[in-house]
Order: C-alpha cells, then sequence, then structure tokens
C-alpha cells in the first residue's frame, strides 16, 4: 500500500534553510520526548535507548511523568554518550512533541540549532526547526490504530539521526517481540509510516548522526532492578513490601527472581505488616528486605526500632521521593536522609548506606545483607527516584564481587558444644551468635523490650547499661566494615564537592566543566557510608581542601548539617547547594554555585 | 544438654484467665510432641502477649498489634515451624484489626489465640473493641471476632473456648494445633479469659457460654449455619462457644499459603544461600540483565 504524499507532506519550518549538509557528529546527544501520559513517551525513550545501547554508547534515560495512569504532562530524556554520562544533559539536541504543551516546555531546553519534531495532527507550531508529521493520522489510517504513533515516532527519528535500519528494525522486534505477532508488525509498520514520512523532508535525513561508542558490554538497567538483583545473590530470601512509586520495581524484580531460589514475595497490607513480615523472617534465621519510599516509611519506622532493639537483621530500601507526606510521587528528591540517620523513638544503632549508581546499587545491597547479619543491626539504603528509575549504562554486575558474609549463626553442631545458650549474649564485639529457631536442642527469647541475656524482660540498671553499650557500640566497632566512600578529582584541589546517590552523575560533569572551562580543579567525595558519619574518612579530606560544596536535593541540607555536627571543626568550609524543585540536578547549576561562592 | 531461656514466672494476677490458656497450651503441646525448639510463640503487646516468657520454647514479642504480620514471615521463612500467634483483644482488634482481617485472608497454616476479656487490663482497665456498652462509660458496640471470622470465606479452622472449661479448650487448642501443622490453613481460636482485677466475668459468662455444637442444625462446615446460630445465641443473651468452622476433612487440603508458595516444601530458611550452591543459576539470571 503506498502512502498518498498528501498525506504526509510534512510541515517543515526551518528558519536556517539551506542546502543538504553533511551529518553532525556528535559525541553526546540528548532526546527530549514529551506528550501526555500514555502518548508513549516512555516507549519511544526506551527504544532509543536499546538503539543507543546497542551503538556501544551510554545511555541515561529519565522520566518526568504525573502519578496517574493516563493524561497530564509527560517527558523523558534520553542522553547517548561515547562517554559515561550518569546525568541529564544540559540541554537538548532533538525534541519530540506529541503535543503542544510538550512543544512549548521542550523547545526553552533546545540547544540554538535544536530540531523539533511533532505530531502535526494534534497540533501546529512555527518554532524554528521544526518537522511536523501527522503521525497519529497516518498509523490511524493505515495500522488502524493511532496508538502506534510513536512507534512511527521513533522511525522520524532514526531518520534525523542516520539509524542503521537493520538495527533500528531489530530494536523493535526485541520489544514488541513478547506482545504477539500481530502487535510487532503492526509496530514494524508504524516504524516504516514514520521513516518514510521522514525521508521525504529533503534536508532532514542524517542531519546528525552518533558516533559509535565502545561500551558494548554493558547493560542497561535502574537502581531498583540493580537492588533486587544484588538481594538474591546476596542471599536474600524473603522479602515483603506494599506498591509505592518509585520502590515498586524492587518488589516487582523479586516476584520473578526469587521464587526458583526457594524464596518468598509478599505483597502486604500495607507497610506495618511488610516490615513485621520481614522482621519475623528475619527472626526465623532468613537474610530478609523491604523496600519503600517516604510515606511507607514513616510507617515502617516502628518496625525498623523493634528490629534495632531486638537485634534482628532487617535491610530496608529507602526510594526517596519528594516530601513530606503524599509530597510528589514520581519526583526526585533526597529529604529522608535526617530521617533514616535519626530514625524512630529511643536509641538504637543503624547503618544507612548510599549507593550511586546501579552498580553500587548491586554490590552494596549484598553489602547491606551481609552488615546486617554480622553486626545485628538493620541497614537501611539511602536511595533517590532518580538513582532507582532512570534507566542507565552499567558495567556488567560481577559474581566475583560478591561475598555471602553470614556472621555469628549457631548450626546445630555448634550448639550442641556450648553450655548454655543465650540469644543476647555479652561479648567483646556487642554481637550475641544467634541460632535460628528451629535449631535442635535450643530455644530463646527474643523481644523488643529491654531484656538480660536470656532475652529476659529486665529493669536491672547494671543490665540496662550494659545492653546499651553492647548495641550502640557497634557504630563505632563496626566502622571498619562499612562500604569506603569514593573519591573523584585531584588530591591537591582546594576546592571540594561532596554529593552522595544520584547527584555524583552531574557533580562529575560539573568537575570536568570547571576543570576545562573554569581551569579550576576539584575534588569530589562521595560518602557511601552516611551513617555513622566516618569521620576518619572526611576530616582528612575537609582538611585538604579550603571550601566545600555539599550538593544535595533538599530544603535544609539535611547531609550537610550532618556534617557540621559530626565535624564541627570544619564548619566554615561547608557551603550547602540544594535543590528541592523535583529535578534533578543539571551540572550548568553545580557548576554556577560553585562559581558563586553560593 | 544445652541450658536455654528458662521459663519466668507469670506477671498475671492471681485467678487470670490467661493462666488456663498457658496449661491449655502446655497440655496441648506435650499431647503432640511438638518439640520445643520447634514451636514458635509469637507474643503480642499486654498481658496475654507475655504468655510465651512463661513457656520452654521459642518466644518472640512483637510490637503491638504486629504479631500476626510477625507470625506470617515466620512461618514463610520456615514452613517447618509450628507457629503460633497470641495476644490479647486490643492488640488483635483494635490495633492490629488490619492484620487480623488479613490473615484470614493469607490463610498461612498458623494458629492465632486471642485471650479476649473485653478490656485493656494492663493499662488499668479501657474499654476495648470487644467491650460491652456501659463499661467503663463505653458507647461503641462490641466487635464479635468470630461472626467477622465466618464472614470470610476461606477455609479456616474458627473456635471459641472458655478459660473457665479448660478441658474443652485444651481439646480445641489441639484441634487447631493438628489443623496448622498439617499446612491446611490458618486457625484462629478466640478464649474467653476473664480479667480478674478490671472485668471479673467469670461468673457472668459460666452463666452465658452456649456450646454451640449442642445447638440443633451445628454444622462446622457450613458457615451460613452457624453465622445463624451464633447470632441467634447472642440474641438470647448467650455466648456461643465451641468449634465454629472446620473444613470437611480431607487428606489433601493442604491449603496452607506456605503450600501454595513452597509446595516442595523447601522455604527460605531451607535454601542454600552459599554463592557457590547457586552459582549457575545468578549466572543465568544475571547474564538476562538488558
Amino acid at each position: 500500500m503506498t502512502t498518498p504524499a498528501a498525506e504526509i507532506a510534512p510541515t517543515v519550518h526551518d528558519s536556517a534553510r539551506s542546502p543538504p549538509r553533511p551529518a553532525k557528529t556528535l559525541a553526546d546527544l540528548s532526546v527530549m520526548i514529551g506528550g501526555q501520559g500514555g502518548d508513549g513517551t516512555l516507549t519511544v525513550s526506551d527504544l532509543l535507548g536499546r538503539y543507543f545501547r546497542k551503538q556501544g554508547l551510554y545511555v541515561y534515560t529519565s522520566r518526568n511523568v504525573l502519578s496517574r495512569i493516563r493524561g497530564g504532562h509527560a517527558d523523558a530524556s534520553v542522553r547517548a554518550s561515547r562517554q559515561p554520562a550518569a546525568a541529564v544533559k544540559p540541554q537538548v539536541d532533538v525534541l519530540l512533541a506529541f503535543d503542544e504543551e510538550a512543544a512549548e516546555l521542550g523547545h526553552k531546553e533546545l540547544v540554538p540549532d535544536g530540531v523539533i519534531i511533532y505530531d502535526s495532527s494534534v497540533f501546529q507550531t512555527s518554532l524554528p526547526n521544526s518537522y511536523g508529521f501527522p503521525f497519529a493520522t497516518l498509523v490511524g489510517g493505515q495500522v488502524g490504530q493511532p496508538i502506534y504513533k510513536n512507534t512511527a515516532a521513533y522511525g522520524a527519528l532514526s531518520v534525523l539521526l542516520g539509524f542503521d535500519e537493520k538495527i533500528t528494525n531489530a530494536v523493535i522486534e526485541e520489544r514488541f517481540q513478547r506482545r504477539g505477532a500481530e502487535a510487532l508488525q503492526k509496530n514494524l509498520k508504524a516504524l516504516a509510516i514514520g521513516r518514510q514520512a521522514a525521508e521525504a523532508v529533503p534536508d532532514l535525513p542524517h542531519r546528525w548522526e552518533v558516533a559509535r561508542g565502545d561500551a558494548h558490554d554493558h547493560i542497561l538497567t535502574i537502581g531498583n532492578q540493580a537492588v533486587a538483583l544484588g538481594f538474591v545473590v546476596g542471599g536474600g530470601r524473603f522479602f515483603a513490601g506494599y506498591p509505592i512509586t518509585p520502590a515498586t520495581e524492587i518488589m516487582e524484580y523479586l516476584q520473578r527472581y526469587l521464587p526458583p531460589f526457594h524464596g518468598v514475595v509478599r505483597q502486604a497490607e500495607d507497610e506495618l505488616a511488610a516490615i513485621n513480615m520481614v522482621i519475623g523472617a528475619a527472626y526465623a534465621g532468613v537474610r530478609s528486605m523491604t523496600s519503600t519510599s517516604g510515606p511507607g516509611l514513616s510507617l515502617m519506622t516502628e518496625g525498623i526500632g523493634h528490629a534495632g532493639a531486638a537485634e534482628l537483621p532487617i535491610v530496608v530500601a529507602d526510594c526517596q521521593r519528594v516530601g513530606p507526606s503524599t509530597g510528589q510521587p514520581t519526583r526526585q528528591e533526597q529529604s529522608d536522609l535526617a530521617h533514616l540517620v535519626h530514625l524512630g523513638h529511643g536509641e538504637y544503632p543503624r547503618f544507612v548506606l548510599a549507593p550511586g549508581t546501579p552498580q553500587e546499587c548491586f554490590e552494596m545491597t549484598v553489602d547491606a545483607l551481609n552488615l546486617a547479619e554480622k553486626w545485628r543491626v538493620p541497614v537501611l539504603l539511602l536511595l533517590d527516584q532518580a538513582l532507582c528509575q532512570n534507566t542507565t549504562t552499567s558495567p556488567r554486575f560481577d559474581l566475583s564481587r560478591v561475598h555471602v558474609q553470614r556472621g555469628a549463626i549457631l548450626t546445630g553442631e555448634e550448639v550442641a558444644k556450648l553450655t548454655e545458650y543465650k540469644a543476647y549474649r555479652f561479648s567483646e564485639d556487642g554481637i550475641s551468635p544467634y541460632a535460628p529457631p528451629g535449631t535442635p536442642g535450643v530455644w530463646a527469647e527474643i523481644t523488643g523490650n529491654e531484656h538480660d541475656e536470656w532475652g529476659h524482660v529486665s529493669v536491672a540498671v547494671p543490665n540496662r547499661l550494659k545492653m546499651m553499650a553492647k548495641r550502640m557500640g557497634k557504630l563505632e566497632r563496626a566502622r571498619a566494615d562499612l562500604p569506603a566512600g569514593n573519591f573523584f578529582g585531584p588530591e591537591e584541589a582546594r576546592v571540594g564537592l561532596i554529593g552522595y546517590g544520584s547527584t555524583i552523575g552531574p557533580i562529575q560533569e560539573a568537575q570536568e566543566t570547571l576543570a576545562s572551562a573554569q581551569h579550576l580543579s576539584t575534588r569530589l567525595y562521595q560518602p557511601r557510608t552516611i551513617f555513622p558519619v566516618p569521620v576518619p574518612e572526611i576530616d582528612p579530606f575537609l582538611a585538604r581542601v579550603d571550601v566545600c560544596y555539599v550538593v544535595e536535593q533538599n530544603y535544609t541540607g539535611q547531609y550537610a548539617n550532618l556534617l557540621r555536627e559530626s565535624l564541627p571543626w570544619h564548619h566554615a568550609k561547608l557551603r550547602s547547594v540544594r535543590k528541592y524543585d523535583g529535578h534533578s540536578f543539571r551540572s550548568p547549576e553545580i557548576v554556577q554555585a560553585v562559581q558563586g561562592g553560593v | 544438654m544445652v541450658v536455654s531461656a528458662k521459663p519466668v514466672q507469670p506477671i498475671w494476677c492471681p485467678g487470670c484467665g490467661d493462666f488456663g490458656v498457658l496449661a491449655s497450651v502446655k497440655k496441648a503441646a506435650s499431647q503432640l510432641q511438638i518439640p520445643p525448639h520447634q514451636l514458635i510463640l509469637v507474643g503480642g503487646i499486654g498481658c496475654s502477649g507475655s504468655i510465651h516468657n512463661f513457656l520452654e520454647i521459642n518466644g518472640i514479642h512483637a510490637l503491638h498489634g504486629r504479631l500476626l504480620a510477625q507470625a506470617v514471615g515466620v512461618k514463610l521463612a520456615n514452613p517447618e515451624l509450628t507457629v503460633v500467634a497470641a495476644g490479647g483483644d486490643g492488640d488483635g482488634y483494635a490495633i492490629g484489626m488490619g492484620h487480623f482481617m488479613h490473615a484470614f485472608k493469607k490463610n498461612a497454616s498458623l494458629l492465632y489465640l486471642v485471650m479476649n476479656n473485653e478490656t485493656y487490663g494492663l493499662t488499668k482497665g479501657q474499654a476495648s473493641p470487644t467491650s460491652q456498652v456501659g463499661f467503663e462509660g463505653n458507647v461503641e458496640h462490641p466487635f464479635d471476632a468470630i461472626l467477622t471470622a465466618l464472614s470470610i470465606p476461606v477455609p479456616n479452622f474458627i473456635a471459641r473456648t472458655f478459660s473457665g472449661d479448660p478441658k474443652t479448650m485444651t481439646t480445641v487448642l489441639i484441634e487447631a494445633l493438628e489443623f496448622v501443622r498439617a499446612h491446611r490453613g490458618f486457625a484462629f481460636v478466640e478464649d474467653l479469659s476473664p480479667c480478674v482485677t478490671y472485668n471479673d466475668t467469670y461468673k457472668l459468662w459460666r452463666e452465658k457460654v452456649q456450646d454451640v455444637a449442642k445447638l440443633d442444625g451445628y454444622d462446622p462446615t457450613d458457615r451460613q449455619v452457624m453465622f445463624r446460630l451464633c447470632q441467634e445465641t447472642r440474641q438470647k443473651g448467650k455466648i456461643p462457644v465451641g468449634v465454629m468452622h472446620r473444613p470437611a476433612a480431607s487428606e489433601k487440603d493442604e491449603v496452607g499459603l506456605e503450600k501454595i508458595l513452597l509446595p516442595d516444601g523447601v522455604g527460605p530458611a531451607q535454601s542454600d544461600i552459599r554463592l557457590e550452591a547457586n552459582l549457575e543459576g545468578y549466572t543465568k539470571l544475571l547474564r538476562a540483565v538488558g
């Protein structure tokens, strides 16, 4: 079937109309896709990500969606680069707009020669360098359902960016094969329609191209998937959770991953049940975890404190989103840090770890399981929406870096050699060897009440003092076991930067800009243990710099405040760079802050 | 013989109904010859929830109202254990109500034993969810957990006992424990256990209890019949006691949640989590990542 010429006639507004030019090669490209929720923006972003990945490029996709099933403005951006870049590119090169709002919002972020591709069956625009194609009408007429307009748009983009046709098709096949032969054929047809339409515009085809990269053996993943995989290989076998954005994927991945390894995953009736089911499983000697976000964390706070008092090893992943209360469920923030550090009534030890990349999410979930079981404390993973949900190119997860260290778990044979078994036995390191219930020959009392070594309720003063020392002393004694921080940039730099979680991507990009454009050399410290504050690691770092910018996504500067409290002698050097608008930092914001001296 | 935690003296007032429960639990466990290391008692918060301290078994003292969630976690982590959750009416029907309803729906094979004294004893006699109108100024209506349990169409075991009749209670507890040990699902037993200090109902309840098995048409496999019998008994000013529901006997009825999730009986606690034991599976899993 041929397409009538009139139907595909594109609407072109090219302010720089000129003879066909050679393809401009980019080492770093950003495509923004915007429209109404349900327009398929995330699908286009996924397709582009898959294509770029096959080209050996580093991919970083971020999404900006609303907390509703359909409708409302939604956009996604895909960055493809030859160098690793775990950050949203400061400016957009190509904008794909499914509606006028997307064009209005997106064009402000375009580079001067940036191109807009839009669906002219929905709206018209005279913005410069804009190319309208009636995707919805074309696809509606020829495929039968306008819903495939997103695949047609992907086809048009593939022409603009000089994509290899075979690989472009392969991406469609890879993505839609699971949906059945009919869906695949319809998508391939929509692809051809989009491609044909774009090819008809004289100077559009192959205007730009992205040089191939060498990241071929890498994977495309999200932090939440990495946490789920780390949990499985780290020996995690029980997970209970309650659906909550942006943490739900961890539970969903585990529902697929865990059963073949005799693991159990339960969706509980609420977060109170989830954390208590996890506590029950941990009590039974099984490595257990839950994941949640701010509102769920508030409910789980009760249970985490109970695990702290009863010395039961649990792991809780907190995928931070905008708070307080329901806040902005789909948006980026890092405002739970202070809550995790101080979590709960009363005092008990907890470790708060903060991975910054999917690879660290994978490896540090294993660390969290090992640390929880060895030290018999709750371990909290401080994650954030961007880290949890933005697709990132990552080195393959490496099993040779995984070590399952079970801590002092008593087997039946070991127990048989004892004269007595006390679940809370006093010991030099504060760790009481534990015989899970079911271990033949022994039984115990486990409780959140203050207790003696046997687990019997006790209000005796000497016992209370010894038990507090036993538990709280773990914060100091565990130091050497806790994940060390990362440092980036020359050691002799006089300007320091500090960031954790997903902000390290934009901070690293800012470091490059500062070095190349401003000749300012900086050193970045990425703490991976947030609490207990690794003072011995931070002190020499701060001692060497004249000034240090603490970059974080909250209003009050929660980590900066924690540092001021823990290293008051460096108080004067610390500057707080904060963002709390729901969007990830872009590197120019950090560059500006450093230039301006905040 | 390794010395483990010894039971301590009960904190209960002399004459407390919970003593009857303690004695019956001991008798039932001993008659079924459940080894102490395989018997887990998850206790709630309140006088009754401290029962695990007075038994020579594995005990875990849960948070207020959360004992059922913890008990389900224990059972799913290690399906070989015999799990009992025990607490009071405030713990189960007030702060723990959400988990209570979901326990029937989940249908994990564990026994939930509620010691109902129609008051908050430990905090000195406030009205509880089961308190009668007028008790300590209570103007809310009492809650009947058995009617709620009967309304959820899941093949659970449901019974009400009375501490004043320890012999029957022991018989019921044995049946309930056998039920959960056979992976047949959730067992709920509410025991009427008077608080001699703040709500001494021994005499009143002794007069009011009505054995449902003695009523015309008694059929614990039929929820509708039992619902009607319970309501009629209440309307006569009596309190129905006895086995309220048991699924029709069938050897194949291993319908407990742990059996559905872990049909071969190998659960998280039995799983070998050493890396070297899982290399093939893990490699395959990681290779499939995009």
